[in-house]
Formats: structure tokens, C-alpha cells, sequence
């Protein structure tokens, strides 16, 4: 049950309505205020105060002031008239219902279409902000192109005269060595004749000046200019070629910045790969790391080969194939070693199982397969076993047509088989 | 686009032409405003068309077409009354023009079995001294360096060692031509190999690698002790050395710039400004840029032998002109600021740099 409020205050003029209501301590806020046209109230839990208004008023202009435990209503008529009472006495319950209804009703329109109104002034100014700003950077646009355009007449402008210029030069320099021309005629001449047997431009110079209309006099004047010019020249250069070298590379393709860390990476990997491929054998342990490096062995085995150390060669490839069985240029190598130290069975073998890891036979292997069948076939020759060793020749012609040695030697050993096959 | 500050250049495009056919190299005539369009047509001859400037449009003067299509010119060697053009073409010949009777060639000669990428000439137009001579760089690995009084074999010949496999050369340039004796020829490779040729000696000065391609190579001035060379590369990078100390080990000073994301083709100094270059770039811009030169150009390292210090480059203008490469540029000699382009999109454009007077 609300407390009702009814110890309010009022007096009138005319035109107003002045209404005081204490407030007994309750604190109130804009909020407990409701007012429309002919109904009031005032609603602070658990007060409540509600007026039926005698007349209907001016709600929008209509004030409200809170202060001092106190509300001080100004309510601006509707029509100037005096008031019996603040509140219509024969009020019945449904017209205060009614108009309770109402008033709440019609103060939500109101507050919807003022909403509205609000949303539709927003919009305006935006809208507004929106052609300014557009407005503004045009301009700007505006201002900029216009300083380009302008430079751009002043710079086509100096170019013309520019032009204007050069061309006036050019006239005023021919007119000049024509002038200087007819002086200089008939000593010079005699030079000329001189001179034109010499050199060769000069002659391909006076046939070209018929043609050389527009540059005026510049043609016939510049075969003068030119012998002048010939003696003070220096003579062509000796001819002489500079062998370059380029940066050496791994790759085929050329060095880009870009995927040098993809290219280490990959080179990484490979060496990896290649490393302690059957690492885990006996008596591996007291080897420094870079012997367990099959590649690294390898080069050395080539180092010793090219030093005469032929069996120091083959042990270093020994333990490089125990690492490593897959690379095929250990066995070429040892093959080579083995052809030197006159173990054929031996050079026989490591040849044929370096064949045999050269497969796929591609142009990038030739280089390798071609020196295969060359050592087995010199092996095959040695051990006169002539017929396998020709078709070991035979086989390296056909990778490499061109490398005149293997066919001499095919030859040779062709000549040879005649001769057992004559004498058996 | 314009920078805002008044003070800066502007690079104003003056005239645009299209052209029915892929221009590679684009030149001015020296002592003129008329330029020349080199490049290939769709048929697969060569093209070489003459324009001249007429206040906003290009006229066409001339047309030549050649059997073979032409990849770059040079009117470096000729002398100022003849203005021959030198050019360089698919096929690996090299020939001199008169353009004023251009069906048969002054000078001919199939210098290489490939195609010429790169052309320059020295010792023509007044500038410097020394016979004229046109240097060629091929997609065959060699360099070669032409007299035009000297028929069929070149004076000088870089070429790979035997058993060498061969890169693409891609550009080359004179240098160092102040007196009769001295010259340089600096080639530019595609493994991002630079090397320094002194035709005086007949050896090899100098060779450094930049890790990417080189594009193109020019040195500030060709007629002078050889001062700052500039050379850049694919991967939007470029250096500049300083060419004045060369070390014993560690060779010239350089420093560089990454400009953009894609491949930069050319650079041109300015003729009236030896520390102004632009450079071209593969997404269709250009970028002017200003070298300042250190304190000292020059110090002693730790065992007391002189070495360049390189000094800094800084961004002037750009401007982004078209969608493909620009892939051949051109400073006219006569005019400050007066610049013709060339790009893939078949557009030559004439352009003018402004303000360059205040720099």
C-alpha cells in the first residue's frame, strides 16, 4: 500500500499553476516525476502522490524543481482561466483509470516521436558532416591538381622554348662554319686529299653528306672536323682476351638472395643424409668425426691417389664404403686404384658394382659411367679377356661418342681379338 | 603521387604515346628533342622509331624495321655531327645506323651467338677522350668490347674460362675514361656477379658478387676518375660503391637500399648532377634518389691500408607510372630533368623532373 502524499501546497495565476509538495524525507529524482496534460504523478517507493489536474496544461513547458526535501511544480495552462480546485473533485475511479491509461499512453507516443525526432536530426547532421568533410577533401584534390597542372604548363612551356632555342643554335652555328667554310676551303683541301686515301671513315663520310639535308651544313663542314679529329685519336686497341671465372656454385641455377637459407638447408641435409649411413659397426669409436665422413674420405682417398699412394688410397675407400656402401664414386675410385696396383679381379668388381649404383643412367651420371667402363674394359684387356673388354669400349662410346682415346682404344683392342682369332 | 612538400621534386608526366609493339630500350638524340623507341614487333622483326617532341604529343619521324629485333642502343660512341645509333639485337649482332640512310648498317658485325642484353658506348659526343668504343654484354657469358674503325674482331674480349659454364651477362658499362689510356669496363652477371675489367692492363681490377642477379650497372660519370657505381638487382635491391679506395682484400665501399619488393631494371644518373639517379622498378615505378657522401670518404683500417667509406642514399620522390616494368630509362643531356621511359605495358612516356636546380 503506497503512502499517499497529501500535504501539498498551491496557489494560481492566470496563466499558472504553482504546486509545493514536501516530500517527508523521501529523496526524488526526475525520474518518480510523471506529468502529462491533465494527470501528475509522483511515485517515490513507498510514496505516492497523484493529481487529476482541474484543466489540461502545457506538459512540455511545464517545470519540475527538486530541492529542499521539496518538489516545486510550475504547470503552464492550457487556457488562461482560474481554477476552482487543483483537482477535479468528482473524479470516479474508471475516469481515473481512464485516465491514468491515457496519460501513460500518450506520454509513451511523445516519448517515441521524440525519439524519432531525435534519430531524424542525428541523421541530418551527419549527413551534413559527411558533404562537409567531401566537400572539403575535393578541394584538396582540387588545390593539388591545379598545382600540378600548372607546373606541368610551366615545364611544357620551358621545353618549347627550349626547343625554340636549340633549333636557333643549330641555325646560327651552321650559318657560322659556312662562313668559316669558304675561308678555310682551298688550304684544307690539299689535307683532305691527303687523308682520304688513309683512313676509311672519312670516304664513307663525304658519300653520306648528300644525304644529310636537315642537319644543314653540318655534313659537308663535318668531314673537315672529322679529319681533325681522326689524327688526334688513338689507334684501336690491341686485341686481347680476360678469361673470367664465375662464382663457383652448386646449383645450376643463379644465386638468388632469397632462397639461399632454403639452399643451405637443403645442402645440410644432403650432407647428413650421406653421413654414417651403417654407423653403428664395431670399432668405429676411436675415429675423429671427420673421418667418419664418408665425402671427407673420400677426398682424401682422391688426394693420396694423386700422390702415388696407391694402397694408402684403397684403405681410406675401405673404410669409407664401410660407412657409407652407397655411393658409387668410392667404388670408382678404388677401382682406379686397384687398375694401378694391377688388381683387375678386384678393379673388375668395384667398377662393375659402381655401375650398378649409377642407375638410372641420366646425362648426370655419364661423366662417372663413362670412367665405369672404361676402367673395367682396360681391366677386362689386362686379364686378355679382349671381347668383355671391348664391350666395356664399346659401351663408353656410346655415352660419349666424341672422347677420341676410348675410340683408339676401342680400335686397338678390335685389331688385337683379329689377331688371336687369325692365329688360333 | 605528389609529395606534399612543395620543395621536393615533382616528376610530372608530360606526354604519353602507345606503341604496337614491346619497346626494350628507349633513347634520346643527343643535341635534340627528338628520341628514339627500340623494340620488337609481334611479327618478330625489329623496330626502331623516331619521335619528336611537339609541345604535349610525340610526332613520329621515322620508322625502321630490321630482320632481327632490337634489345638496346647507344649513341655513346658516335661523334655529334654523325649521331650514329649503336645497337644490340637477338641474335647477337651488333650494328652502327645512320639513321638518315639506315638500310645497310655503317658497321656490322655478329659479335655473339646470343642475344646482346646489354650495349654501351664511350668516347663519342665530345664527352671525354680516347677512341670511340662500344662495349656488349650477352646472354652467351661474354663481354666484348668494339673499335667501330676496326672490323669483325673485338678489341677486347671477357669471356669464361674453358670448361667454365657460362652466365648470362645482363648489363654493362664504360667508366673511368679521363684520359686516352684509361678505361674500364664494369659487366653485371645474372648469378649476381660484378666484375671490373681495366682495358688498360688488359685484367681483371676487381669482382664482387651482390647475391641476386644484377639488373643494371652505370657508373656516375663515365669520363671521369671512376667516382660511385651504382648497380642493382632483382629482389628490389641496389648498391652503391664508392669506386674511389679500392682495398686490397675487401675492394670498394657500398652501401645499399632496398627500395621495393620486385626486380629494379635500370638506373640512370642525372648528366647535369652526378649524385641524383633514378631507378626503375618492376611494379611500374621510379624512384629518385640523392647519394651524400660521408665525412671522409676514406679511412685506414687496422693494418694501416686505405679503405672507401661508403656514405647514404635517401629517397627524393616516386611516383608509380604504370603496372608493368619500366624496364629502359633516359636522361636528356640537354635538358635537366627531361626523361623518357620505357615499360612493358607498350608505353613510352616522356616525363619532366622539377626542382632538380634546388637539390
Amino acid at each position: 500500500m503506497p503512502v499517499w502524499l497529501r500535504e501539498h501546497s498551491w496557489r494560481q495565476t492566470l496563466t499558472a499553476v504553482y504546486l509545493s509538495l514536501p516530500l517527508r524525507g523521501a529523496r526524488a529524482t526526475p525520474a518518480n516525476i510523471f506529468c502529462s496534460e491533465q494527470y501528475l504523478k509522483v511515485s517515490i517507493p513507498p510514496f505516492l502522490f497523484e493529481a487529476i489536474l482541474y484543466a489540461p496544461i502545457d506538459d512540455t513547458s511545464s517545470t519540475a524543481k527538486i530541492g529542499n526535501g521539496n518538489i516545486f511544480f510550475t504547470l503552464y495552462k492550457k487556457e488562461p482561466a482560474m481554477w476552482d480546485s487543483l483537482t477535479l473533485a468528482d473524479a470516479g475511479k474508471e475516469k481515473l483509470q481512464y485516465l491514468r491509461e491515457n496519460a501513460v499512453v500518450k506520454a509513451q507516443e511523445k516519448a517515441k516521436e521524440e525519439t524519432e525526432a531525435k534519430k531524424i536530426t542525428k541523421q541530418e547532421h551527419k549527413k551534413y558532416a559527411l558533404e562537409a568533410t567531401m566537400k572539403l577533401e575535393e578541394a584538396e584534390r582540387k588545390r593539388i591538381k591545379d598545382l600540378k597542372e600548372k607546373e606541368r604548363q610551366k615545364v611544357a612551356k620551358e621545353l618549347e622554348f627550349w626547343k625554340n632555342q636549340q633549333k636557333d643554335a643549330d641555325k646560327y652555328k651552321s650559318v657560322q662554319k659556312k662562313e668559316e667554310l669558304h675561308q678555310e676551303i682551298k688550304p684544307l683541301k690539299e689535307r683532305t686529299n691527303e687523308k682520304m686515301n688513309k683512313s676509311r671513315i672519312p670516304n664513307e663520310g663525304t658519300s653520306k653528306i648528300r644525304l644529310k639535308s636537315t642537319r644543314g651544313c653540318h655534313g659537308s663542314c663535318s668531314i673537315f672536323s672529322q679529319n681533325l679529329k681522326e689524327e688526334q685519336l688513338p689507334a684501336p686497341r690491341a686485341a686481347a682476351t680476360i678469361k673470367v671465372n664465375f662464382t663457383p656454385r652448386v646449383f645450376p641455377t643463379a644465386l638468388r638472395e632469397s632462397r639461399v637459407a632454403e639452399e643451405e638447408e637443403w645442402l645440410h641435409k644432403q650432407a647428413e643424409a650421406r653421413r654414417r649411413i651403417n654407423s653403428d659397426l664395431s670399432g668405429l669409436e676411436d675415429l675423429k668425426e671427420e673421418e667418419k665422413n664418408p665425402d671427407w674420405l673420400k677426398d682424401k682417398g682422391n688426394k693420396m691417389f694423386a700422390m702415388g699412394n696407391y694402397l694408402g688410397a684403397v684403405n681410406v675407400y675401405n673404410l669409407a664404403v664401410r660407412l657409407n656402401n652407397k655411393l658409387p664414386l668410392l667404388y670408382l675410385n678404388r677401382a682406379a686404384c686397384h687398375l694401378k696396383l694391377r688388381n683387375l679381379h678386384k678393379a673388375i668388381e668395384d667398377s662393375s658394382k659402381a655401375l650398378e649404383l649409377l642407375t638410372p643412367p641420366v646425362p648426370d651420371n655419364e661423366n662417372a659411367r663413362v670412367k665405369a667402363h672404361v676402367r673395367r674394359g682396360t681391366a677386362f684387356c689386362q686379364l686378355e679377356l679382349y671381347t668383355e673388354g671391348l664391350q666395356d669400349y664399346e659401351a663408353a662410346l656410346k655415352i660419349d661418342p666424341k672422347n677420341k682415346n676410348i675410340e683408339k682404344d676401342a680400335e686397338k683392342i678390335r685389331h688385337l681379338i683379329q689377331e688371336t682369332m687369325q692365329s688360333s | 603521387s605528389a609529395a606534399a612538400g612543395p620543395e621536393r621534386p615533382q616528376v610530372v608526366s608530360h606526354v604519353q604515346q602507345a606503341l604496337n609493339y614491346t619497346l626494350f630500350d628507349c633513347k634520346w638524340v643527343p643535341r635534340s628533342a627528338r628520341l628514339l623507341c627500340l623494340g620488337s614487333a609481334a611479327r618478330g622483326t625489329g623496330v626502331v622509331q623516331l619521335y619528336e617532341l611537339h609541345g604535349a604529343r610525340l610526332e613520329l619521324l621515322r620508322e625502321i624495321e630490321k630482320p632481327k629485333p632490337i634489345k638496346c642502343g647507344t649513341f655513346g660512341a658516335t661523334s655529334l655531327q654523325q649521331r650514329y645509333l649503336a645497337t644490340g639485337d637477338f641474335d647477337g649482332n651488333l650494328n652502327i645506323w645512320n639513321l638518315e640512310a639506315p638500310e645497310i648498317p655503317v658497321y656490322s658485325v655478329k659479335g655473339h651467338k646470343e642475344i646482346i642484353n646489354s650495349i654501351d658506348g664511350v668516347g663519342g659526343l665530345g664527352i671525354g677522350e680516347g677512341a670511340p668504343e662500344i662495349v656488349t654484354g650477352s646472354r652467351d657469358g661474354t663481354v666484348k668490347v668494339w673499335d667501330p674503325r676496326q672490323n669483325d674482331t673485338p678489341v677486347a674480349n671477357m669471356e669464361p674460362v674453358q670448361g667454365e659454364s657460362k652466365r648470362d651477362c645482363w648489363t654493362v658499362a664504360f667508366g673511368n675514361a679521363y684520359n686516352q689510356e684509361e678505361r674500364v669496363v664494369c659487366a653485371g652477371y645474372d648469378n649476381g656477379d660484378i666484375k671490373l675489367f681495366d682495358l688498360k692492363t688488359m685484367s681483371l681490377r676487381w669482382e664482387t658478387n651482390i647475391k641476386n642477379g644484377v639488373c643494371s650497372v652505370e657508373f656516375d660519370r663515365k669520363d671521369i676518375n671512376m667516382n660511385k657505381l651504382v648497380a642493382t638487382s632483382l629482389e628490389g635491391k641496389f648498391h652503391v660503391f664508392d669506386m674511389r679506395t679500392q682495398h686490397p682484400t675487401k675492394g670498394f665501399a657500398s652501401v645499399s637500399e632496398k627500395a621495393q619488393k620486385s626486380t629494379i631494371w635500370q638506373v640512370r644518373h642525372l648528366p647535369q648532377n652526378r649524385d641524383i639517379f633514378m631507378t626503375s622498378g618492376g611494379s611500374g615505378s621510379l624512384h629518385l634518389w640523392k647519394y651524400e657522401y660521408p665525412a671522409q670518404r676514406s679511412k685506414k683500417d687496422s693494418e694501416g691500408s686505405e679503405m672507401g667509406v661508403a656514405g647514404s642514399v635517401s629517397l627524393l620522390q616516386n611516383v608509380t607510372l604504370s603496372t608493368q616494368p619500366i624496364s629502359s630509362l633516359d636522361w636528356s643531356p640537354d635538358k635537366k630533368g627531361l626523361c623518357v621511359c620505357g615499360a612493358f605495358d607498350q608505353t613510352v612516356r616522356v616525363l619532366i623532373v622539377t626542382k632538380l636546380n634546388k637539390i
